[in-house]
């Protein structure tokens, strides 16, 4: 049974102006052990599905489908069952760091917190524990000792300490998301090896949301590309950096800056993608990159196209992807 | 965190000075002589200037400044004109009675306000939200001894539970002395409630938007445990800060409920004092309320750095 | 807040106004306000009775058809006395404000517009003020200048200029770092030019709740002035005077010592509700909260 499947996931958000579609029909398998990445700029639904794992979207916003974690699906739960899950079987670590811990209580006890939540450990082993997970994390004693306050760790620090308090009910889903765009860089490179490691460590199954393709390139195994709601390209990070059929894709790649030289071809110049994300509550009734696709032809406008394989784990959701390899 | 401190201490000296020199100069300005209030108008003048010699009103303003100041500082408050006892007598008998209702008032109303607020903030736009706000706007509208008035009405003359006003003293018993200071109490804790149990929701509201609650909420804690281990704790901080304004308003309130139940307490003193030209008294009650009030929003200083780590000092390591 | 000529002002009012029909508590506190100050302009010219007729026989009857809502202790008509006790609290408090506003706005936006000494002269007379509870300077000055509406008047203004001062300074302090103040400085334009065109305009919708908030407060103070026999004199109509009369009748006639404090009640919701009406519609972010 693989640890984390959704199918075919549908978010949608009440607004004064009526229901927002913000994800249609999301789907993907996460097996134990493996990373998948997901890749979409800002407003696509990538932050959107990981809360829906969670079981954590905002007040208006309500999910439809399934999300099946460890055989149930986590949509049918009630609250209280899920607040078992959350936490102990899989966790999640946020993008700013900087608010992420509480000010007024002590790295030790948030990081303690969780394991006298849900493994009723009392006090002295949980801070035991903690001070374990700290070191384990990069922030050995007795520099950063549990009785330190937030506000006097840099964000890069804080970040570890969100990162301990996600490992420490040895879950088996970590959800990063966005976990370095806060930071500067030294740091992202820093925090980006510290998880793997620690997910190749545990066997934990890694799901890596973010918007920069150089993290994806070096962090997973798997990956997807998401648009407006959907998914739009998917399959083995290799292959579809190798390949990248979709159009979206593709226009990501010549947008994004330096890192990616090495599978770029040199000298190129910065692209933007012309246009702008369509607006949730007017979608267009076909592709909904047609509207910013050079490739768009007749055939794409009627209704979105469905994802065909174009190899045995790379898929695409266009009728005309690019079938040639991007040149190097 | 020194340093913080100490300029709070400045402030709070400077401000007590300049409100010292204030009240002097406003009591000047009062008409009337003292001297002759104390005698009646039918003295004759050269037993109203020994008297006012006496009384030191015949030297400089200046003077009378320093002196008075000094006798501040060292405890001698001296003589009321009126009653022609220490005011130190006249203030310590009152504070029997006025610091007691200060102290039910505000137990009063952060027991009623705190969790109010709480769970209208927890519960929001749903009815108890819209309840509890509706009862905060009420509350707010009331003007204070109006609400006393009804008060009293309702316990004194229709059910007859509670006496219409007077202060039995405590030497009638601990309880009869209590029974009629409940309602002052409780004319006084409601307006003080209704805004604080507002100030409460809606610093919970901030604090739950903040991202600690995802947080907390991600590690698998309940609604309702993030909602008391972590966001009533932290939005719980600005409101300390509003109790302590709010003693001020306390101690306008009470010079008005004194008066609506004829409470001898230290607000009827001032408001008699004030209207018998008993300077010595007015002066020095004024300035006293003053200083109380000043460290008393001092202190909450205080507790705001004890309460709020990020304010003892220690910045970023790297 | 982005930056609004004195020209844009009157359509971002009107599309202010647009969005505010639909706020329920906005609505409420528009018509009780309405309400209020009409009832007052009305007795200016017409109330059922006269206000000070005395009528002996007729004293300390409940509300009748003759008398809609009784008659006081000297036979007088509770109606027209609340009407009459409306303009004089308005007239009271909107002069007051005006006072606190008019001298405290100017203060605040040159502590701002100055920094430095001038600043801080400012924030110490502030401070100091702030120490002293309201009612109580209230208390002190009335007594110092004699009990009467004009003499509170001054004692409610003159409690009301450092929260005027202190709000002015504090959003004139954030306006002067934006970028279009810069750029106003930059281009040569005096710090007086600077306040009148570009904060005075942005702060306006801040100045009016808070208007409309302190008007309430002075109702409240107004009242209890009066109450304690520092406000308006007999035989002028007052609340809070009417209150403290009804306090020796309670037993014989408690509606009377109910009728004023309903008004002084209904007035301040009324406010209140108009103010945090107008708040939640200038302010965009505090919206969210609701």
């Amino acid at each position: 049974m693989t640890l984390l499947s959704l199918r075919d996931l549908r978010v949608t958000l009440d607004t004064p102006e009526g229901p927002a579609p913000i994800l249609e029909g999301v789907g993907f398998d996460l097996p134990t052990g493996t990373s998948l990445g997901i890749v979409g700029e800002s407003g696509c639904g990538k932050s959107m599905t990981a809360l829906a794992i969670m079981g954590l979207l905002p007040g208006p916003a309500r999910a439809e489908g399934e999300i099946l974690f460890e055989g149930h699906n986590l949509l049918a739960l009630p609250e209280a069952a899920l607040c078992k899950i959350r936490g102990r079987r899989m966790a999640m670590v946020f993008q700013e760091p900087m608010m992420a811990l509480n000010p007024v209580k002590t790295i030790g006890f948030q990081v303690a917190e969780g394991l006298r939540w849900h493994l009723d450990l009392s006090r002295g082993a949980a801070e035991s524990r903690a001070v374990k997970l700290l070191d384990r994390v990069g922030l050995p004693q007795p520099r950063f000792a549990p009785d330190l306050y937030p506000h006097q760790l840099s964000g890069g620090q804080r970040q570890r300490v969100v990162i301990a308090m996600a490992l420490a009910c040895d879950p088996a889903l970590l959800i990063a998301d966005e976990p370095t765009t806060a930071l500067d860089v030294t740091s992202q490179a820093a925090i980006l090896d510290l998880l793997a490691e620690v997910a190749a460590e545990a066997g934990l199954a890694l799901l890596l949301i973010t918007h920069d393709l150089a993290v994806v390139w070096q962090n997973t195994r798997n990956m997807l590309v998401m648009y407006a709601g959907r998914v739009v390209e998917r399959g083995p990070t290799h292959e579809v950096f190798a390949r990248m059929a979709h159009p979206y894709t593709r226009g990501l790649l010549a947008a994004s800056p330096g890192a990616l030289d090495a599978a770029l071809p040199p000298g190129r110049r910065l692209a933007t993608i012309p246009g702008q994300v369509p607006d949730p509550l007017h979608r267009p009734a076909g592709c909904v990159f047609a509207g910013r696709c050079p490739r768009a032809a007749e055939d794409c406008l009627p209704a979105p196209p469905e994802e065909r394989h174009l190899g045995v784990a790379h898929s695409a959701a266009c009728l005309h992807p690019h079938l040639e390899a991007v040149q190097t | 965190m020194a340093l913080f401190l100490l300029q709070r201490l400045a402030a709070l000296i400077v401000t007590l000075l300049v409100a010292s020199l204030v009240v002097f100069l406003v009591m000047e300005v009062l008409p009337g002589d003292p001297a002759a209030l104390m005698l009646g108008i039918n003295a004759r003048e050269d037993t109203l200037a020994a008297l006012r010699n006496e009384m030191g009103l015949d030297r400089p303003a200046v003077e009378r400044y320093f002196l008075w100041l000094g006798g501040l500082l060292s405890g001698d408050l001296g003589t009321s004109y009126t009653y022609g006892v220490p005011v130190w007598e006249l203030v310590r008998d009152r504070l029997g009675l006025s610091l007691p209702l200060a102290f039910i008032a505000i137990c009063l109303s952060t027991a009623i306000a705190i969790p109010l607020g709480v769970l209208a903030a927890a519960k929001r736009n749903k009815p108890a939200d819209v309840g509890v706000m509706g009862f905060t706007q009420l509350g707010i509208a009331v003007p204070n001894f109006w609400f006393a008035l009804l008060l009293i009405l309702l316990f004194a003359v229709q059910w007859r539970l509670l006496p219409a006003g007077g202060f039995a003293g405590w030497d009638a018993g601990f309880w009869p002395a209590l029974k009629t200071l409940m309602l002052p109490a409780v004319a006084l804790a409601l307006p003080q409630a209704a805004i604080l149990a507002r100030v409460t929701r809606s610093s919970v509201l901030e604090t739950l938007g903040e991202d600690y609650i995802r947080t907390a909420r991600a590690k698998g804690l309940t609604r309702r445990a993030a909602l008391w281990r972590h966001a009533v704790r932290n939005a719980l901080i600005p409101v300390v800060t509003i109790m302590g304004l709010q003693f001020s308003f306390l101690l306008a309130g009470t010079i008005i409920i004194e008066n609506v139940f004829y409470l001898p307490g230290l607000g009827r003193l001032i408001f008699q004092a004030i209207a018998q030209r008993d300077l010595i008294v007015v002066k020095d009650l004024v300035i006293l309320l003053a200083a109380s009030v000043v460290v008393v929003n001092f202190v909450v200083d205080l507790l705001y750095a004890v309460i709020d780590p990020r304010l003892r000092g220690g910045g970023a390591h790297e | 807040m982005s930056d609004i000529g004195l020209r844009e002002l009157a359509t971002v009012w009107r599309e202010y106004w647009e969005r505010g029909r639909r706020s329920a508590g906005f609505v409420i506190g528009l018509v009780i306000t309405v309400g209020l100050v009409s009832v007052a302009l009305v007795s200016l010219l017409w109330t059922p009775y006269a206000v000070d007729v005395m009528d002996i026989p007729a004293k300390l009857q409940g509300p009748s058809s003759a008398h809609w809502l009784g008659t006081d202790q000297f036979g007088r008509d509770v109606l027209s006395r609340l009407m009459a006790g409306a303009v004089n609290s308005i007239a009271v408090s909107l002069v007051a404000v005006g006072i606190g506003a008019g001298l405290g706005v100017p203060l605040g936006a040159l502590a701002a517009a100055r920094r430095g000494f001038v600043e801080e002269v400012v924030m110490r007379f502030n401070d100091f003020t702030f120490a002293f509870p309201a009612l109580l300077s209230a208390v002190m000055i009335t007594a110092v200048l004699g009990p009467g509406a004009v003499n509170s008047i001054i004692a409610i203004g003159i409690f009301n200029i450092p929260v005027f001062a202190r709000l002015t300074r504090g959003a004139s302090l954030s306006l002067w770092k934006r970028d279009f103040v810069l750029a106003a400085r930059v281009a040569g334009k005096g710090r007086t030019r600077i306040t009148a065109e570009h904060i005075l305009p942005n702060i306006a919708s801040l100045l009016i709740v808070q208007m409309t908030i302190q008007f309430a407060l002075a109702i409240l103070a107004e009242a209890g002035l009066s109450y304690l026999g520092l406000g308006t004199q007999p035989p002028d109509p007052s609340w809070g005077k009417m209150l403290n009369d009804a306090q020796t009748l309670m037993y014989q006639a408690p509606l009377l010592a109910i009728f004023p404090g309903l008004a002084i009640m209904a007035t301040v919701l009324g406010l209140n509700l108009l103010g945090d009406g107008l708040r939640d519609l200038l302010d965009p972010r505090l919206r969210r909260l609701r």
